[in-house]
Formats: C-alpha cells, sequence, structure tokens
C-alpha cells in the first residue's frame, strides 16, 4: 500500500510492521522519507494533520488557522509571551511559512564545528543535499517586478539609509500574488514537501497516514519498536481510535516542540531532551503611509534588510537581527494590534495604508519543552536580556527605516502601544520591557529540544541524530540544531535531514 | 501611561517544573495560578459570599444552542465583543448580531477538557474582575460599555500577569473572528480573498 490515507474516515490495520516510521510530515519528514522510500525501505508516515490542497485552502483565517497550525493557531508559551506557530498539515511548516529559502550560513555550520563538536555537518559534506534541497524547492530570488509596494518601502527606506539588504530567495513557481501564503496557497504555487518530496515518496512506495497522532514509542530498546497511533476525527480535534505499527527504525519529525513532546512521554533519551530550546522570536512592527500599500497583495515577504546580521558571531553562530517585511489577513493582523474600542476599529480601517515588517532575532537557547500531566506539551521560554537589547535596537531601525520611507507613523504593537511619528519618538522604545503578554511576538522557527551533540553529556542525539542510548530511534528535524541554522528554518532542516537520512539508509542498506 | 512593570516570579521565567500548566493559547489559567489567584482574591469573594456573587452577577439572557459555555458566560464574552468592537462608534457592523460568542462555544468543542475548564475560569474571573480586584460591587457585564471597555483596557497593562494573560486570549480570539466576518471587509478596505473565497 503507498499513497496518501486519510485515518479519519478510511480503516488502518490496529497492528502493521514497517522497516521505518517517521513521525511528522514536514520539511524533515518528507525529505527522510522520500529518501529512505527511494533506498528500497518500507516507509510509513504519521502526521496529525489533513491533507490541504487546492481550493481546501480557503483564504480565511478562521478556518485555515484552525486547520494548518499547531493547536489551531493558539499554541504559545505558558505566560502567553510568544505566539508559537507550527504547521500541523501534510506537507508541516512547509505549507503555511511565507516560502522563504536562506540555507544554512556557512559561519553557522564553523561555530557548530567548533562549539558544539559537530564538524561532519560541514559546508562540503553537506553540498550535495543542500544542492538537491534547492533544486526541490525551485529555489530562486524573487523577481524586481514581484515586490510589492509594502517590500519596495522597506527597500526604500534601507537604501536611503545606507543600510544592507536584499531580496530574498524563494521557492514559489508560477505565484499569481494572492498574498495568503500564511494559510496555505490554493494556486499550488509553492514547491514545497508536500508539492516535491512526498509525491515522490508515495512513487518510491511510502505510504502517509493524516489524522495520525503518535503518542508514545514504546519498546523503544528492541529491535521491533511500537509506535502507538491515535487517529483524530475529520477536523482533527479529537481522538477516535488505537493502533500500533511496529518499526525497525523510528524517525521522529515532528518539529522542535512536539519531538521532545513524543520523547519525553515515551520515556527515551537523556536530561537533554526538551531543554536548549531557542524560538528565535519575531516582533511585528507596522507603518501607516497616507496613500495605499496594498500590502496584502502580492509576496509579503520579499525583501530582509540584512545590515544588522550576523552569521559568524564567535560565541553565537548567527546573531543580530534582521527586518523582513510582512503582511497577513485581516484577521490575524487585528490579533496583534492592542487596540479596544474605537481605537480598534479606527486602526483596522488603515489596512490598505499599513505596511508591516517583523524583526526576526535569532536567540540563544533558552527555552523548555515540558510536558503538562495530560501529556500535551508545555513551552517555557525566558527572554533573555540580550534578546531584549537587540529587540529594541530592531525595532528603532524600523522604525527609521520607515520613516525614512515616508510613513506618517509607526506603530509598535504592545500594550500599551508606541507610536512613532519622528526620531524623537524613538526615546519611547527605551521603555520597551517586553514584559509577558504584552507584545504580540512571534515565534515561527523554533529548533533545539533534542539537541545534536558529540557526546552524551552535552546533547539528546549523537552525530548520525540517532538519540543517545536509544538504537534505532533517531531525530531529523529543527530539534536537532544546536543554535539558530538560520533566519528561516525550511532549506536547513531539508539539508539536514537529507544527509541525516542518506546516511541512514546507507547504514540499513550494510545491515 | 506606562508599561506594565516586570516583577519577579511575573512569568517571564517559570520553573522548570513539568506537568502543571497549560501551553495554549486559550489554556493558561493553571490550577496554580488560579489557587493563587483565588486565595489573594478570598477578601472580596469571602466579603461578598457566593450567595451574594450570584445575587451580583444577575440574570442572563437565554440562549438557546450552546454546548460549552452558559448563559452567562455567553453573555461576559458577548458584553466584551461590544467593547472591543463598539456598536455605535466607528464603522457600523453589528457585532451583536455576529454571535461571536457562539463562535468561542464551537471553538470549545474541538479543545482538549483541560482548555475548555481553563478558558470558561478565565470568563468567570473577567465577570468578577471588578469585585476581585477593585472591591466593587458589580460585574463585568453590568459595567455601562465605555467603562467596560476601559477596565478591560486597564486589565491589557495591568500588572498583573494573569489579567494580562485573560486579556489577550479574549482580544485575540474575538479580533480574529469579527475580522474575518465578510461583513467587515468593506470597512476596512479589504476586498476579500484573491480567489473569491474558494470553498
Amino acid at each position: 500500500m503507498s499513497g496518501i490515507v486519510d485515518l479519519s474516515e478510511a480503516e488502518a490495520p490496529d497492528e502493521q510492521t514497517v522497516d521505518v516510521c517517521v513521525v511528522g510530515s514536514g520539511s524533515g519528514g518528507a525529505t527522510t522519507a522520500r529518501i529512505l522510500a527511494e533506498a528500497g525501505l518500507e516507509v510509513l508516515v504519521l502526521e496529525e494533520g489533513g491533507d490541504f490542497v487546492g481550493t481546501r485552502l480557503t483564504q480565511r483565517d478562521g478556518e485555515m488557522y484552525d486547520q494548518l497550525y499547531m493547536d489551531r493557531g493558539g499554541r504559545a508559551t505558558e505566560d502567553l509571551s510568544i505566539s508559537v506557530l507550527q504547521g500541523r498539515v501534510l506537507g508541516g511548516g512547509g505549507v503555511i511559512n511565507a516560502s522563504d529559502v536562506v540555507p544554512i550560513p556557512e559561519g553557522v555550520l564553523r561555530h557548530w564545528a567548533r562549539a558544539h563538536g559537530l564538524g561532519h555537518l560541514s559546508a562540503e559534506a553537506l553540498a550535495p543535499h543542500q544542492q538537491r534541497v534547492l533544486a526541490d524547492l525551485s529555489a530562486s530570488r524573487i523577481a524586481e517586478d514581484q515586490l510589492n509596494l509594502a517590500n519596495r518601502l522597506l527597500r526604500g527606506g534601507a537604501e536611503s539609509l545606507g543600510w544592507r539588504g536584499e531580496v530574498m530567495m524563494h521557492n514559489r513557481v508560477g505565484c499569481g500574488g494572492l498574498g495568503t501564503c500564511l494559510i496555505g496557497c490554493p494556486l499550488g504555487a509553492k514547491q514545497n514537501p508536500r508539492a516535491v518530496a512526498i509525491p515522490a515518496a508515495i512513487q518510491a512506495g511510502a505510504t502517509f497516514y493524516t489524522r495520525a497522532r503518535a503518542v508514545r514509542i514504546e519498546e523503544a530498546d528492541r529491535e521491533l519498536k511500537t509506535v502507538v497511533v491515535r487517529t483524530l476525527d475529520e477536523r482533527g480535534y479529537h481522538e477516535r481510535s488505537e493502533l500500533r505499527i511496529q518499526a525497525r527504525v523510528v524517525v521522529v519529525a515532528a518539529n522542535a516542540v512536539a519531538t521532545p513532546q513524543l520523547l519525553l512521554r515515551s520515556g527515551i533519551g537523556n536530561e537533554h531532551v526538551g531543554r536548549h530550546v531557542m524560538l528565535q522570536p519575531q516582533q511585528p512592527i507596522v507603518a501607516l503611509f497616507d496613500h495605499e500599500v496594498v500590502a496584502f497583495r502580492g509576496i509579503p515577504q520579499a525583501f530582509a534588510v540584512t545590515e544588522f546580521e550576523r552569521e559568524d558571531d564567535p560565541e553565537h553562530g548567527l546573531w543580530g537581527f534582521r527586518i523582513e517585511a510582512v503582511m497577513g489577513t485581516p484577521g490575524i493582523v487585528a490579533t496583534l494590534l492592542p487596540f479596544v474600542g474605537a481605537e480598534n476599529k479606527a486602526m483596522m480601517t488603515e489596512y490598505p495604508r499599513i505596511a508591516a515588517s517583523l524583526l526576526l532575532v535569532p536567540d540563544a537557547p533558552s527555552g523548555t519543552v515540558g510536558l503538562k500531566g495530560s501529556g500535551r506539551p508545555l513551552v517555557q521560554y525566558t527572554l533573555r536580556e540580550d534578546l531584549r537589547q537587540r529587540l529594541r535596537q530592531a525595532v528603532r531601525a524600523a522604525a527609521r527605516a520607515y520613516l525614512a520611507a515616508g510613513a506618517s507613523e509607526v506603530l509598535v504593537p504592545v500594550a500599551p502601544a508606541i507610536r512613532i511619528r519622528s526620531q524623537a519618538d524613538l526615546r519611547q522604545v527605551d521603555d520597551l520591557s517586553f514584559a509577558p503578554a504584552t507584545t504580540g511576538l512571534l515565534s515561527a522557527h523554533q529548533q533545539g529540544g533534542a539537541r545534536m551533540a558529540g557526546s552524551a553529556a552535552d546533547g539528546a542525539v549523537d552525530p548520525e541524530g540517532m538519540v543517545w542510548g536509544t538504537r534505532d530511534v533517531y531525530v531529523f528535524d529543527t530539534s536537532v540544531f544546536p543554535s539558530s541554522s538560520s533566519s528561516h528554518t525550511m532549506a536547513p532542516v531539508m539539508t539536514v535531514s537529507s544527509y541525516l537520512a542518506t546516511g541512514l539508509a546507507e547504514r540499513y542498506s550494510r545491515g | 501611561m506606562a508599561p506594565p512593570a516586570e516583577k519577579k516570579g511575573d512569568g517571564s521565567r517559570s520553573s522548570a517544573r513539568k506537568g502543571t500548566a497549560s501551553p495554549d493559547l486559550f489554556a493558561f489559567l493553571s490550577r496554580r495560578r488560579w489557587l493563587k489567584l483565588t486565595l489573594g482574591a478570598g477578601g472580596a469573594l469571602l466579603g461578598t459570599g457566593l450567595g451574594g456573587a450570584i445575587v451580583l452577577r444577575g440574570w442572563a439572557p437565554w440562549v438557546g444552542g450552546l454546548s460549552q459555555l452558559d448563559d452567562h458566560e455567553y453573555q461576559t464574552l458577548a458584553k466584551l465583543a461590544t467593547a472591543l468592537f463598539p456598536p455605535a462608534q466607528g464603522f457600523e457592523a453589528d457585532v451583536e448580531r455576529m454571535e461571536l460568542p457562539r463562535l468561542f462555544d464551537e471553538f470549545l468543542e474541538g479543545e482538549p477538557e483541560e482548555n475548555v475548564t481553563d478558558l470558561r475560569r478565565a470568563l468567570v474571573l473577567l465577570e468578577y474582575g471588578p469585585l476581585v480586584y477593585e472591591h466593587r460591587l458589580t460585574t463585568f457585564s453590568r459595567l455601562p460599555r465605555v467603562e467596560r471597555e476601559e477596565h478591560f483596557r486597564s486589565w491589557m497593562t495591568s500588572d498583573d500577569l494573569t489579567q494580562r494573560m485573560v486579556s489577550i486570549a479574549f482580544r485575540k480570539f474575538l479580533n480574529l473572528v469579527f475580522y474575518d466576518r465578510e461583513e467587515v471587509w468593506p470597512h476596512i478596505g479589504y476586498p476579500g480573498p484573491s480567489l473569491g473565497a474558494p470553498r
């Protein structure tokens, strides 16, 4: 049997045995499934979400955040400081991301070798995998005529200040400029894992179960491990029935929250599981113009100010911050604005005149993933002072860029809101405390939680991605990154998963 | 207005302990937090007494077809919706006719039991906020609309983390569903999905 099987409708055998069970169908899981299936292994992939392509992607906030995102779009850190955005859909985060392709900078790889003993993940070793990934993604520079006004305004502001920036690489082909990338592309322009790796894996014989939640790995120390799966209802809300998958190899690629969650629930791994989590917080910022911008049409995220980003910080690797244009549909934009009453309505009437950015700030590991009594994940995170300082710097920089671009006002959407109309108003940014539950901080690039290290004393998985001390249970997703891999994690996780899965396939074929 | 002070133990970093609190947007009132809050506010509630609190809350109109919320919880959320999106101010949009609390009720249907419990507690806290925090003999739903708006705004910038968490959770939900309504789009200059909302 191969193909996509929706377990909210179809019955699966209560028990079945495969060579490899992959948990998660996103950038890591789909890449892994394809490589292992093409190597001749029988591969079964478990995906908690449903399969959404074409007109099932309705471009509506309410439906799509509910169906495409973890916890129906509501996942957050314990204190609600940071919304943790993760895909829960066949194809994972690639279905709902902004389609940015940013490979792992070489400075980051050097940092991993120097600080974490991961010299095997060298630029040379990863090069063939990265090459294939970029080809699969159809990665290309966004064309000049695809830059909408919002992106051009940010670029103009940055250029007038003499700042470095770049038009970004993306993985769209045949983009119709719908502008709803963050809730899926009904035109199928994204050359993401759902469009490329999953069909290729199926072609090679892999099976994908959707609405299939892996809740536990049992008998992990035996040759045949058991993955306990609960099927979900049509909307993915409630569990229906249970089945057991037996597999010689289990690859967990469920994301940097769900992967440690599954390992913890299974009692697998050492004390590093669930630690060293990075959320790479992003602060939104909004600029108001006197003219229409219509940022909600076209490619939302096409230009990045990279002036303040460092790729070779001796202590951290990727550091500093970058500013990227962004825009969302009305519902999601409104959730970020800290207004009530008439002020709320008045601000949203400015929607066509809004340009917005995200301030991406790489972080040091300062979060944890634990378990609630129910087995659901508990994400806790410390907003360290160095991060707050860089967030303030980023806010000032973005405000300066927008003012230089002619914005009448720059709004920092925190409670209470900060309104910047001149250089003098920038002083208000000094008061930004980023106290919990006052900001609209987002996290779209969670990493760590099962970090890779050269010894069990320093990490949860070994250089081959195998959980230290648990034979044939692997982690191939962003959980393994010991520091921020990139400002956008799709290409990095595909590259590293390709490298790790290829190694696994070779070892498996040798017996 | 000054930004909320950040206090030690204010949730900026909770302990690494496992198994006690809910991480989800709408599952923020951990048992620990609720207990602390209840103890802290116990004076006000004890002073009023349970019977007094019920009397204070008064009568709520009957709402049919709810699966999770009761009529009082529906009313609290409905009153919050009119505070957030005042019908008589700004563009015309009949927020009462939209029945946004019913969408919340439907949302709860798909949530794990623990989240439903925590959220309903949050609604109770919001309703009794004027009594618990300000020792006023009234409830959120009974405040005049302008006062409700001010009251809720004060929670957004409060020094108390629980108040901020309650405010951010309900504010986000109601904004998402309000601005996802087609009848609102013409007022904000959004022409709608570019493919005409395929279904």
